[in-house]
């Protein structure tokens, strides 16, 4: 670690741990409830359950990103960050705001759209909240002593995604529109813009991991954020053939979400080409792996999984039925869950100065949490194309079909468990490695950390 | 090989022609929008009925335009498919509709209020969304094998002819027993359903020709409290919260009185 202040980070990645658990154990809540046992149904019904899940999920890989920037930014920029007491003010509020909405999801206090439930009061705390994280980012990068691609690319996905969030709040009677500008926000957020943080961590993580020469690895993620968007914005089209949308959608959504796989794949590809080319073997395997298995897991999860409904022709049967569910779940795990844990698996020796990254836990954390999601997600495929066949296909009575599909559920919960203690691994070992601490600055941790790549030239502020 | 510079050019170039072609697009699309979804029909009602159905989360259990969640019946067609007289009953007491089945929160909501989201879902209905549900292409397949499930299926019914001329009490359609059983040619062809203890399925049979296989007194005990008759049976408990015994009394003379207007072949 460099600078004193990047430490702030490992308090976003703590609140951002302690809400995975949550949003693991609402996830439960939800099974169980899908295999009859709803005990809890008078207290958390699934539509707050449901609502609770997706926006923890929302909640803790936006403290995962932002932790990240604040951990990045500082180094990148060569300076210390702009206002780190800011930064404390900010995280406290917006884990406040956080709580505030997911107690009012208990008490029917929400705005049912869905992805974007926070009530409207809240939304603007938010936004508030959003553009103090983005002034001190900004005046850090602003102000630092060297502006590089990988901090201008996470800064612009930043903004980006700060500015997307506002089409989501304007009003409209008619529910064509209002999800028509919904989908401005989820979509290129997930499938946009976040695909820009994402892609920045991911380089950040290359250049430091495998010593690949940072000219180059920066020069390629241009094109994969290139490609993202060039297959992502028109890609929206996907969410608008069949919600009272013009036609041609049906057209532009099928041709460009075709493509959105080449965007993943070239992400993989990217990824094992630079570590394969890195001379240097970093000793930190375990954020190697994660950094890796992203890459991967977000074209298999993301590009095609999301592939394999995205054509109208398929959507037409697929849409609403839990095959969203499926591709969803591998997805999210796969592009944002899992950079931000490669993240934190990077960041954690760098900031403690504890080298604890070659042992057990880490390596059952990777490897199970993997294991159980893709048990999840195939259990979901199952459910999902039975559901397909026999409700969508043969016409049969929606409760009838539920009922059937019960059992895949059974096969969820067990895929959950494993997911589960591979999430209990890596918290365990997160715990292991203690506070951060000022002596981790230029400890010895660092010189192995030390950046072998060429720094843009610096320029004056 | 490529530089730097010329990949920063692919993704700023790219990104602004892509960004300016959506951005066209988006706004021909708001153009369009209003005449494909009939918003002069958006009467304050319907308005209301969207609000209320972003206060209560619905999508968070629902699918509506195939878009929520995935632990409740997609609404987009509900209207159609139920009639407002079962949504409204059901609203009132969703668990009662469907014992021992999945569960949906009960909502106090007053009746204005339950106007107000069915016209919500009625407008929902009518907009043009490309073929979205489309009807299912292999339920043709399945009708013979339906048929000889619910066994009073197709054979259940009085011929045409006969159901034509004897008008159903409007009774039948209010008090929801049209949302699943078919009469005198209206309602749903036998909706099938689990029973939630044996997960059987079973269908609700068509009630034409009922006077042949019940009596007077096994019909009240049946009407008045399914449960007690057949545990777990998705026939749900409507007395006496939704329907008083005087009721269920008229209904089941109504059914035994069919009796006069045919002489079955067999």
């Amino acid at each position: 670690m460099k600078f004193k202040t990047q430490k702030i980070a490992y308090w976003f990645f703590a609140a951002a741990m302690l809400l995975l658990v949550l949003q693991i154990v609402y996830g439960f809540i939800m099974g169980f409830a899908r295999i009859g046992m709803d005990g809890l149904h008078e207290w958390i019904p699934f539509n707050t359950a449901r609502a609770t899940h997706t926006n923890l999920l929302i909640f803790w890989l936006l403290l995962g990103f932002m932790g990240s920037a604040y951990f990045i930014i500082p180094e990148e920029a060569d300076r210390e960050l702009m206002w780190p007491k800011l930064a404390w003010i900010q995280l406290g509020s917006f884990v406040l705001v956080g709580v505030v909405a997911l107690v009012g999801y208990h008490v029917n206090w929400w705005e049912g759209r869905k992805f974007l439930e926070i009530p409207r009061p809240l939304d603007y705390l938010v936004v508030v909240n959003v553009l103090v994280f983005l002034a001190n980012i900004g005046m850090t990068v602003w102000n630092g002593k060297r502006y590089t691609t990988t901090s201008i690319v996470l800064y612009f996905g930043l903004l980006a995604a700060a500015l997307l969030y506002l089409p989501g709040m304007i009003d409209f009677d008619n529910q064509t529109l209002d999800s028509f500008y919904r989908w401005w926000v989820v979509h290129l957020w997930v499938e946009g813009v976040w695909e820009l943080i994402m892609g920045a961590l991911l380089c950040y993580l290359l250049i430091k991991l495998t010593g690949v020469d940072r000219e180059l690895v920066e020069k390629w993620l241009y094109i994969i954020v290139g490609l993202t968007f060039l297959s992502g914005i028109l890609g929206t089209g996907h969410h608008y053939y069949y919600i009272g949308a013009p036609r041609y959608w049906l057209m532009v959504g099928g041709i460009f979400s075709a493509l959105e796989p080449l965007a993943f794949l070239g992400m993989a590809i990217y990824a094992l080409a630079m570590a394969k080319k890195g001379g240097r073997r970093h000793p930190n395997k375990a954020a190697l792996n994660w950094t890796l298995g992203s890459a991967i897991m977000s074209f298999v999860g993301a590009g095609f999984l999301g592939f394999a409904h995205t054509l109208p022709q398929v959507n037409m049967w697929t849409h609403g039925t839990l095959v969203t569910a499926m591709h969803g779940h591998l997805a999210f795990w796969g592009a944002y869950a899992m950079i931000v844990l490669a993240m934190i698996a990077y960041a954690l020796p760098v900031m403690t100065g504890r080298k604890l990254w070659d042992n057990a836990a880490s390596g059952f954390a990777f490897w199970l949490s993997n294991i159980g999601m893709v048990g999840m997600t195939g259990a979901l495929a199952v459910a999902g194309i039975t559901q397909v066949n026999l409700e969508r296909r043969m016409g049969l009575d929606f409760l009838t079909v539920q009922k059937e599909i019960e059992v895949h559920f059974i096969g969820m919960l067990l895929a959950a468990c494993l997911f589960l203690v591979g999430i209990l691994c890596f918290l365990w070992n997160f715990w292991r490695f203690g506070l951060p601490s000022d002596e981790a600055v230029h400890s010895d941790v660092r010189a192995a950390e030390e950046d072998v790549s060429t720094p843009e030239p610096a320029r004056a502020s | 090989m490529l530089s730097k510079f010329q990949a920063r050019a692919f993704f700023l170039g790219g990104t602004v022609v892509f960004a300016g072609i959506f951005l066209i697009l988006t706004f021909d699309t708001h153009r369009k929008i209003p005449a494909q979804t009939n918003s002069e029909m958006i009467t304050p009602q319907v308005a209301a009925g969207k609000k209320l159905w972003e206060q209560n989360n619905c999508m968070g259990c629902h699918t509506l335009f195939g878009e929520g969640a995935y632990y409740a019946p997609e609404l987009t067609k509900v209207v159609d498919r139920r009639g407002k007289d079962w949504i409204k009953i059901f609203i009132k007491d969703p668990a009662a509709m469907f014992p021992g089945q999945r569960k949906m929160v009960k909502y106090d909501f007053t009746d204005q209020q339950i106007d107000e989201l069915i016209a919500f879902l009625e407008w929902c209905g009518r907009v043009d969304l490309n073929g979205f549900p489309a009807d299912p292409p292999l339920k043709k397949l399945m009708q013979p094998a339906a048929g000889a499930t619910a066994g009073a299926g197709a054979s259940g019914e009085l011929p045409a002819t006969v159901a034509a001329a004897v008008p159903l009490p409007v009774m039948f359609e209010q008090k929801s027993c049209t949302g699943c059983h078919r009469i005198l040619g209206k309602g749903m062809p036998g909706v099938m359903l689990p029973n939630a203890v044996t997960g059987e399925v079973v269908a609700a049979p068509a009630l034409d020709l009922v006077f042949q296989r019940k009596t007077r007194e096994e019909l009240i005990a049946w009407i008045s409290d399914p449960q007690k008759v057949k545990p777990g049976s998705p026939m749900p408990n409507l007395v006496p919260a939704l329907v008083s015994p005087q009721e269920v009394e008229q209904m089941v003379d109504f059914l035994l009185d069919l009796k006069a207007h045919v002489t079955p072949a067999n």
